[in-house]
């Protein structure tokens, strides 16, 4: 294999020259294709652009599996009959699904709230992203003798934090809008005592 | 063995190309700026952060007579839109009736210093030309801007080749996790102004709201002791919160790329242990010490905010 081949290849990842011979060669030549591959990670590593796990060989993984899948040759069944009593079982059976469902949904929105509470106490590490939340749609807890007070004050406790970094967090960006006034305007007055000299 | 030694040969390289285009970096992000001021352009980009987009558009263009017209609008839930016509910036959003102020900077998503130039950032921060790749279908030029300690994030940003345009920003911790990202999604470059900017000619802007001379610089109780090197205070004052109304001595501070915000105020509180969020890349921390609440908003790491909520000191002084 000569270095002009290998030149090539590098002209190419770089955007330099791309003429149809030149891909095909890559393209025909395992071993060309492969430092091709190579020149593009090493770009992207030096760019930072590679997810954390870099999998050097995705291509071939996936063509052996592939290449691996058991063939199905047993026909299919035919199953019209069930078909048709399914389909009026499933009519029947829906209110009750979509009821288990609102049901499950609740207790989801529930269980949201108190696991983030619960988090609260942890000092997050600072990669982690939270989101802060509007609070129009917390779920109340439903059921009648429901007396954990504990657990009601550390919502409240939870939710009074969450609006006072979203208070600070508008304060913040109202200031930054009336702030970039009083650089201008000063700015402009250096530029005109500037100019009175 | 194979792969230390390729690890070897790439970190020798990326050093060298370093190195090598080091000079070039500034010329690029001059031309930015000279685009960003310059030409006529119709865009759209995606702000990408806790697993969040917010899809905003933004129009550029200069009259005839040089004065810059300037529409950045939110698409997503309520209508939030500047608009700017030369040296007047208005404000159109849910809380608050529409008002301008005089200024040449819109506040948004992109850093205003990059169509101001980027000499003044040049104590604190390096600018640094790591390579070419392919951003929005086009050949573009990724310039990073690192930070010279390990108090600030650094920015990223991928230059179009052909305009100097702006093509994607991202903000990195140091070990290059990304926090926030811009995409842009589409761009549009006209010799003419765009359908909408004609519009904004001929819209009349809300009156500009006036600020008291030396509201901006009154002399306040609590003092910020440390903060990273090349932070200056743009503004020191006394106001009531915008959504609490709690009174509130407010402090911004400016390094040229990013603002940090200090807050002290009296709480209920005696103690509380200190709590933070992160919106993106900006963070939100807060703590209460001997009955006083001491909070730092800004797109800054979390140790950095608190050290410097943790200089803050009472040093009383004579009100004039």
């Amino acid at each position: 294999m000569s270095e002009n081949k290998f030149e090539n290849v590098s002209s190419v990842v770089d955007n330099y020259q791309q003429t149809d011979e030149l891909f095909d060669e890559i393209l025909n030549d395992s071993h060309l294709s492969a430092t091709w591959q190579r020149y593009h990670l090493m770009g992207d590593v030096m760019r930072g652009d590679t997810s954390d796990v870099i999998n050097l060989d995705l291509s071939s993984t996936i063509a052996s599996a592939i290449a691996d899948e058991p063939t199905i040759l047993a026909p299919r069944a035919n199953n019209n009959v069930v078909d048709k009593l399914k389909a009026k079982v499933v009519q029947f059976a829906k209110p009750f699904g979509q009821m288990a469902i609102a049901a499950s949904a609740a207790g989801l929105m529930v269980m949201g709230v108190q696991q983030n509470s619960a988090d609260n106490d942890v000092l997050l590490p600072e990669t982690q992203v939270v989101k802060t939340m509007p609070f129009g749609g917390v779920a109340e807890p439903v059921s009648l003798n429901f007396q954990q007070t504990s657990r009601t004050s550390e919502k409240q406790a939870f939710i009074e934090q969450q609006r006072r970094f979203q208070a600070l967090l508008s304060d913040h960006h109202q200031q930054v809008k009336l702030s970039s006034v009083d650089v201008n305007s000063t700015t402009e007055q250096d530029k005109a005592a500037e100019s009175a000299k | 063995m194979k792969l230390i030694s390729s690890l070897l040969l790439l970190v020798t390289i990326s050093t060298s190309v370093a190195a090598n285009e080091n000079e070039q970096a500034e010329p690029w992000l001059e031309r930015l700026a000279q685009s960003l001021q310059t030409l006529n352009f119709s865009t759209s980009f995606v702000v990408v952060k806790n697993n969040q987009a917010e899809p905003y558009h933004w129009f550029h263009g200069v009259d005839e007579s040089g004065n810059e017209l300037e529409i950045l609008s939110l698409l997503n839930g309520p209508r939030r839109d500047v608009l700017r016509k030369h040296n007047t910036v208005s404000y159109i959003e849910p809380e608050a009736p529409p008002y301008s102020v005089s200024s040449q900077q819109i506040a948004g998503p992109i850093p205003a210093v990059l169509r101001e130039g980027v000499t003044q950032l040049a104590k604190t921060y390096d600018f640094i030309s790591v390579g070419r790749s392919r951003v929005l279908g086009r050949p573009a030029q990724l310039i990073r801007i690192v930070s010279k300690d390990v108090y600030r994030y650094g920015h990223w940003l991928w230059l179009d080749q052909k305009t100097g345009m702006l093509l994607k920003l991202a903000l990195a911790n140091r070990t290059g996790q990304l926090l926030e990202q811009i995409q842009f999604t589409h761009l549009d470059i006209t010799d003419d102004l765009s359908e909408s900017l004609m519009q904004l000619q001929q819209t009349a802007l809300p009156a500009v709201i006036e600020i008291p001379d030396g509201y901006q610089e009154q002399v306040l109780q609590w003092q910020v002791k440390w903060l990273p090197e090349g932070f200056t205070r743009l503004n020191a004052n006394r106001h009531r919160m915008s959504s609490t109304k709690k009174p509130v001595e407010f402090m911004l501070f400016n390094d040229g790329l990013v603002d940090v915000s200090v807050y002290v105020n009296q709480s209920e509180e005696r103690q509380r242990a200190t709590d933070y969020v992160m919106d993106g890349a900006t963070v939100v921390l807060n703590q209460v010490i001997n009955g006083f609440e001491v909070s730092v908003v800004g797109k800054i790491p979390a140790k950095t905010a608190k050290a410097i909520a943790d200089s803050v000191i009472f040093t009383p002084k004579e009100l004039p």
